[in-house]
């Protein structure tokens, strides 16, 4: 085992060390679990390494363990403690045999055997010569493993020197400083099982049922005056009397703790016991304990291998699957409304830059739905890129470019995107409405409604449901329990109303139907989960859009001035539609109402009489009623009969009578009305002024041009310039196959730099490279996707020109990242700069020759590799 | 692809033609009330008062959604079919029940919704001490306040208290030559069962004789309220007609006279009547102890009426109108006031079976003369209506349509009484207005009826609830503005069976491009959507003899 050939060698094994003897597939495994570890590219193993057992890096990754996971790690930390002494630290190594464990926690082999295996590969625990250790940070991240309390050792170091002295005496070891120290030898005693159990029988059985209260965890228990000078001679209580004999160690004024060791005498070869009926546990009220926590950390209870079943109501599948599809339709719907209502008519922006409680409010009513819905719709579009607000000072709210492109697809597309967008998005809707820390309201697109582990519980929510058969409704109890299992650090009351929030935003956007999840909802999550794309032919719109109502070219016009388009109209026909007749009421179908108004303002769009006549009997199925025929001509007959100037704000009309009627209406006296001619009005007032009161009297009249022709207008539609913004991307990127080989090179190759010693190459003699940018970006591709080695000329930001040999990692962004050999760190470099690019075989040979190998035989020692 | 489609506002689109329209009809029937019944797609919505009268007459949610589901052309939309679980589950949480020791309690399925609503502000002086966990004490006066106040809460409470049988009145119906219609005896057994409520039922389908058949199954002293006068009187002769009560038994009480007797009836225009705030004429609700309280066209009962009937709630309550939906949006108030819907009719099945007419209607346009333009265009604006709706040109319109139907009984109908009297020089008729003494009236109705005047003239007095059975032609030349309701009424004169089962003619003439035509494009949408489909002919055209 090359391990132990390397402990041969006398160099100390480290984790830095397993880490660089991984094999690139298990750095690239590593990387595709933990991600933050290459954002951005550590130069080398060792900042790797160091990356890698750093806090918060560590306790992100603890956090998505399951429960059984964290339970074989708990494991372990508990047995791989080097401060262990006596049998617990087999032959002075410190580890634990990975076969040993299962018998130990009575869990299945296979599913032991895995769960480390996982351990390994996200690098949380280390492979010591077949013995499997904990990254050292994990002792104090989880304190009590298994409801274990620390080693004996560690406990007496804590001590007074008396204190010390005292349990040394009652061991009858020699006191004063010999082998060890006296701690150490306190401890050594302690710790074996032929002088434990005379020890715990001579402390009496009280004393005993003290300990075994304590031996499954919590470890610690509260007394009072916990720090109280006894010896065997004194004590008098069985707690003192624990305390003489070191069996239990006072950690504070009023707490006491069993020493790792002892519990694990205690527990007699077990690690964990099956459940959590050890109700006397609730009695040692101790500091660490929630409530309710019995089968939380803190306690010893064996996770199941494998995650609680559903349980929920099964609802035919055909039919779950219609009501999802009816709300994706509804989703999509509400928001083409909701924006083209804002379109026309935009919200401002608020000064903390959310969106107001009443314009919510007016939206909410428009859509038919309630405030809540509407959010939901709102930030989805948001997260889309749909909506957007406008840079100006006083900013409104509105659509952006990219929502032309999404109103222009097909329904079920249009639905992937807006159901894409809030999977990866990190922003909750359903918390707006609700107080902050600072007693503010949160508004809808406003601050405050970022969490980080939005898509992580959305993600987990959707899995649970579709873990569940097809068309079952899981309850909300069962959803919670099977992630209480799959992610036992994370429960809390955030993360409960994380997932509240994700159950409810899923059944808005149609992602469910009657509480199951829909087969369009799972192909999504399937896409997704692993940092996917969309494709462009996704399964999700594939498997949505024969559910979805068909797009129609018809509609049926009704004698109450009506028209009925029973499903979604084209696009086109659609937007006539609205131009010629009020939209009435939506959903499966459309209700259009023709007015005076409504017809007025086709004409004033530039329609005609006989155009429009001519669409409304090609599209519908019924007869046109002579009512509505009627109404056209008669609008289109007054259409444009009342002309205003602009210059001196006049009013014409070639109907004489109507001016009468007008000159003689006492209402316009504040018009200050002048007959010019029978045909002609003139006003004091300026023309917008005179068009609205006019149109409020009763009398609609049109803008006329300066040659007298009317003017005509269409109700205008806005946009937002803004690009369309990605919202939230709290959480690094996951990144792609080709991300991380790249990654595994650049570190690879930066590990090598490192341990080289440093003497960068020389830069070639000739004159750097030249090449055409387009070559150029070309052939640094290439490279990178073929980890070749190439020889750059570059142009640095003062100007200066020089010649570079690199290995590039990627070419995103302008940006060439690269390890640089020649100044061995890894660099960015800008394209643009970069003069020119050519092979490296053409400038080192040797170089070149060497590194055209395989890209596993960088995986052995080189030349210059050294050991560190 | 079935024949409905459900909307986010809550309505449901049926398309009428469809194969399917008939069963979805009666499936959705229960929860959702008509709104509107152009020609193909017919308009229904679902309301909470519509979901809650569905569980009164004992329908579930399951089976709401399982119709919906069933007969939906698109998928539902989820949140639509829990929003409707929800407000259907609330019905019946509280129930008004009367306990064997303390008399009216308010008594709860669920203590959650008891907790809340004994808290609310308004509720709470209406209630007495709680009577164990579930029950509280209510004060008998407040029932119909409470009730009210819960269906403002959201908490409708099922009214299982049980009335008084008040004082006995033998009345029975005296089927001789007539007999009770299949769904007029439905409606009053549906109604009996329940003991208050409202029966719905299209103008012209013999709500005067629900009104009779559910007198005759109570057999105690009723008090009906209608909504004016000369409905009074048709009520008292169809009553004379149909059951076996003499007048000495029927009571006139109106604004001349004021007769209390074992069935009396009353305007409400008479007892909303108030002298210095007060109303006076409170006693009659009193004045005996009523075994029935009927109201007429329930949609148009008036506030003051809803507060005193909110005291009447021991009483059985019998509510009858075309229509639940109101022009103010009290619906709430008839619903937890009056009583849930009891019976409910489709008028196309009605006319399908010929109990009303089917009636055609045609819009005559008539173009005002150049000097009458100018005159109506600088006419002050109160009188601009008068003089666009009583143009010379409609009286010769009138003349051509009134010879065209030669020998059909014709009624001419307009509100301007100068307008009246100069078509009915024209056409020789009689004319009937406000100054026609009522035996003169009488004597003229039954000229008309027998079928020897063939065209009568008259004024808005005829509005309302007129039998004319004959009449098949009616001619409007001016109305009440844009009243919607009064354009109802209008067209039901016309839209009693005739005995030969001929279509009825309903023409109204309006003047072009004025305020005239205006109001008429306001009635006719209520026509459209009441189903009558109506056309539009130019007044030269009729003069010219052309077919229309």
């Amino acid at each position: 085992m090359s391990e132990n050939e390397r402990r041969g060698g006398g160099r100390p094994h480290t984790f830095t060390a397993w880490l660089r003897d991984r094999p690139d597939s298990g750095l690239d495994a590593l990387f595709a679990a933990r991600p933050d570890l290459i954002t951005p590219v550590p130069a080398d193993i060792g900042a790797l390494a160091a990356r890698a057992v750093a806090k918060p890096a560590v306790l992100r990754v603890l956090d998505r363990l399951d429960r059984f996971g964290l339970h074989v790690l708990e494991a372990l930390v508990a047995l791989g403690d080097d401060r262990l002494s006596g049998p617990w630290r087999a032959g002075g190594d410190t580890g634990t045999d990975p076969d040993a464990l299962p018998d130990l926690l009575e869990a299945p082999a296979e599913a032991v055997r895995d769960t480390v295996g996982h351990l390994l590969a996200t690098a949380l625990v280390w492979s010591d010569g077949g013995r499997v250790r904990p990254v050292a940070v994990l002792r104090t991240i989880l304190t009590t493993p298994l409801g274990l309390g620390p080693p004996l050792a560690a406990l007496l170091d804590e001590l007074p020197a008396e204190g010390v002295e005292r349990v040394t005496a009652a061991l009858g070891l020699p006191g004063g400083y010999g082998a060890g120290g006296p701690a150490e030898r306190a401890a050594d005693a302690l710790a074996r099982p032929d002088r434990l159990e005379p020890l715990i029988a001579a402390a009496g059985a009280d004393a005993r049922g003290v300990l075994e209260r304590l031996a499954w965890g919590p470890p610690h228990g509260s007394v009072n005056g916990a720090a109280r000078q006894v010896d065997v001679a004194s004590a008098v209580s069985p707690i003192d009397r624990l305390l003489a004999r070191g069996l239990l160690i006072a950690t504070g004024p009023d707490t006491v703790t069993l020493p790792r060791e002892v519990a694990l005498h205690l527990r007699r070869g077990r690690l964990a016991r099956r459940s959590a009926a050890h109700a006397d546990s609730a009695t040692n009220s101790t500091p660490d304990s929630a409530p309710g926590a019995a089968a939380g950390p803190g306690t010893a209870v064996a996770a199941a291998p494998g995650p609680p079943p559903l349980t929920g109501p099964q609802h035919t599948p055909r039919l779950a699957l219609r009501a999802a599809a009816g709300q994706a339709f509804t989703a999509v719907r509400s928001v083409e409304e909701l924006l083209e209502l804002w379109g026309a008519d935009p919200p401002a922006v608020l000064r903390n830059g959310g969106l107001g409680v009443r314009e919510l409010r007016i939206a909410a009513r428009a859509l038919d739905s309630d405030e809540a819905t509407t959010a939901v719709l709102a930030e989805t579009a948001y997260a889309a890129g749909l909506l957007a607000a406008d840079g100006d000072v006083d900013g409104e709210w509105l659509p952006s470019t990219g929502y032309d492109l999404w109103r222009a697809a097909e329904p079920a597309a249009r639905w992937a995107a807006l159901a894409a967008a809030w999977l990866r998005g990190s922003r909750v809707p359903s918390l707006s409405g609700s107080k902050d820390a600072r007693g503010r309201t949160r508004n809808v697109l406003g601050e405050g409604l970022e969490r980080r582990s939005a898509r992580e519980v959305r993600v987990d929510v959707l899995d649970a449901l579709a873990a569940a058969p097809e068309g079952c409704a899981p309850t909300a109890e069962s959803v919670a329990e099977r992630l209480a299992w799959l992610r036992p650090r994370r429960q809390g009351p955030a993360y409960t109303e994380l997932v509240a929030a994700a159950t409810n935003e899923a059944a808005v956007l149609g992602l469910t139907g009657r509480g199951a999840l829909s087969p369009h909802g799972r192909a999504l999550l399937a896409e997704l989960r692993e940092g996917g794309t969309l494709a462009e032919a996704s399964a999700a719109e594939a498997s949505l859009a024969p559910e979805l109502p068909e797009q129609l070219d018809h509609f049926l016009v009704q004698g109450d001035l009506t028209a009925v388009a029973p499903g979604p109209l084209v696009p086109a026909l659609a937007r006539e539609l609205a131009l010629a007749a009020d939209v009435e009421s939506t959903g499966g179908a459309t209700v259009y109402r023709f007015s005076d108004a409504s017809v007025r303002r086709a004409l004033d769009s530039g329609r005609g009489a006989a155009e429009l006549t001519e669409l409304l009997e090609r599209h519908s199925t019924t007869p046109l009623p002579q009512p509505l025929r009627y109404l056209i001509s008669d609008v289109a007959r007054r259409h444009g009969r009342l002309r205003v100037g602009t210059a001196s704000s006049y009013l014409r009309c070639d109907d004489p009578s109507v001016l009468a009627e007008l000159a003689g209406d006492r209402r316009t006296a504040d018009l200050a009305l002048v007959r010019l001619a029978p045909t002609v009005l003139a006003s004091r007032t300026a023309r917008p002024v005179l068009l609205a009161r006019l149109a409020e009297l009763g009398y609609p009249a049109v803008p006329e041009s300066v040659d007298g022709s009317v003017q005509l207008s269409r109700p205008e539609v806005r946009r937002s310039d803004a690009g369309t913004v990605a919202a939230g991307a709290a959480e690094p990127p996951q990144p792609g196959p080709a991300e991380r080989a790249a990654s595994v090179r650049a570190v690879r190759a930066g590990d090598e730099a490192a341990n080289a010693e440093r003497h960068p190459i020389d830069p070639p003699g000739s004159d750097p490279p030249r090449s055409a940018a387009s070559h150029t970006l070309t052939v640094l591709s290439a490279a990178a996707s073929q980890g070749r080695r190439v020889w750059i000329g570059y142009q640095d930001a003062d100007g200066r020109a020089s010649s570079r040999i690199v290995d590039p990692a990627r070419v995103e962004g302008g940006f060439l990242t690269a390890y640089d050999a020649t100044r061995a760190a890894v660099s960015r470099f800008a394209v643009h700069r970069i003069t020119g690019v050519a092979d490296i075989a053409a400038a080192e040979p040797a170089e070149s020759g060497q590194r055209s190998g395989a890209a596993g035989s960088r995986t052995g020692p080189g030349p210059t590799r050294q050991g560190v | 692809m079935s024949c409905l489609i459900v909307q986010s506002d809550k309505t449901l689109l049926l398309e009428v033609d469809h194969d399917l329209a008939v069963d979805c009809r009666r499936a959705i029937a229960p929860f959702a009330e008509l709104e509107r019944a152009p020609e193909h797609v017919h308009t229904y919505r679902i309301t909470p008062l519509a979901l809650w009268n569905a569980r009164a007459a004992g329908h579930d949610a399951e089976q709401v959604v399982d119709a919906l589901l069933e007969y939906s052309r698109y998928p539902v939309p989820h949140a639509l079919l829990v929003d409707i679980a929800e407000t259907m589950d609330r019905y019946g949480r509280l129930r008004l029940t009367t306990h064997p020791a303390h008399g009216l309690v308010l008594q709860a399925l669920d203590r959650a919704v008891l907790e809340e609503v004994v808290r609310a502000k308004r509720v709470k002086p209406m209630l007495g001490e709680r009577i164990g966990t579930d029950t509280v004490a209510v004060h008998p006066s407040e029932r119909g306040n409470l009730k009210q106040a819960l269906l403002k809460l959201g908490w409708p409470a099922e009214d299982v208290a049980g009335f008084v049988d008040g004082e006995a009145h033998d009345i029975d119906l005296t089927e001789d030559g007539w007999e009770l219609r299949g769904y007029q005896r439905e409606a009053a057994d549906g109604f009996h069962a329940g003991g208050s409520g409202v029966v719905v039922l299209p103008c012209g389908a013999g709500k005067t004789i629900v009104g009779a058949a559910v007198m005759a199954r109570t057999k105690a002293t009723t008090l009906i309220l209608v909504t004016n006068t000369v409905s009074l009187h048709q009520w008292r002769d169809e009553l004379l007609r149909r059951t076996s009560l003499t007048e000495d038994e029927i009571g006139e009480y109106s604004g001349t006279r004021k007769e209390i007797r074992p069935v009396t009836i009353a305007t409400y225009q008479v007892l909303a009547s108030r002298k210095k705030g007060v109303y006076t004429h409170l006693e009659l609700f009193e004045a005996r102890d009523w075994g029935l309280v009927v109201y007429d066209e329930v949609h148009l009962l008036p506030a003051p009426i809803f507060r005193m009937t909110a005291d009447l709630q021991a009483r059985r309550r019998l509510g009858l109108t075309a229509t639940l939906v109101r022009e103010d949006g009290r619906e709430g108030d008839v619903f937890s006031l009056i009583g849930p819907k009891r019976f409910d009719s489709p008028w196309k099945e009605m006319e399908n079976q010929g109990w009303i007419a089917p009636a055609d209607c045609v819009e005559v346009r008539v173009t005002l003369t150049e000097p009458e333009r100018i005159a109506y265009a600088t006419a002050e604006p109160e009188d601009r209506y008068r003089f666009c709706a009583s143009t010379q040109g409609k009286t010769d319109v009138v003349r051509e349509l009134v010879a065209r139907h030669n020998g059909e009984p014709t009624l001419v109908i307009g509100s301007y009484i100068d307008q009246l009297d100069e078509i009915g020089a024209a056409l020789d008729a009689p004319v009937l207005k406000g100054e026609t003494r009522v035996k003169e009236r009488e004597r003229l109705y039954a000229a008309f009826r027998s079928g020897e005047l063939p065209v009568l003239v008259v004024s808005k007095v005829a509005n309302f609830s007129i039998d004319l059975p004959e009449a098949g032609v009616a001619v409007q030349v001016s109305g009440s503005f844009g009243s919607r309701q009064e354009e109802a009424q209008r067209l039901g004169r016309v839209l009693r069976p005739k005995s030969d089962g001929r279509t009825a003619r309903f023409y109204a003439v309006v003047a072009r491009d004025t305020l005239d035509q205006d109001y008429a494009a306001h009635r006719q949408r209520f026509l459209a959507e009441q189903g009558y489909s109506y056309r539009i002919a130019d007044a030269g055209d009729v003069l010219s003899g052309e077919e229309i």
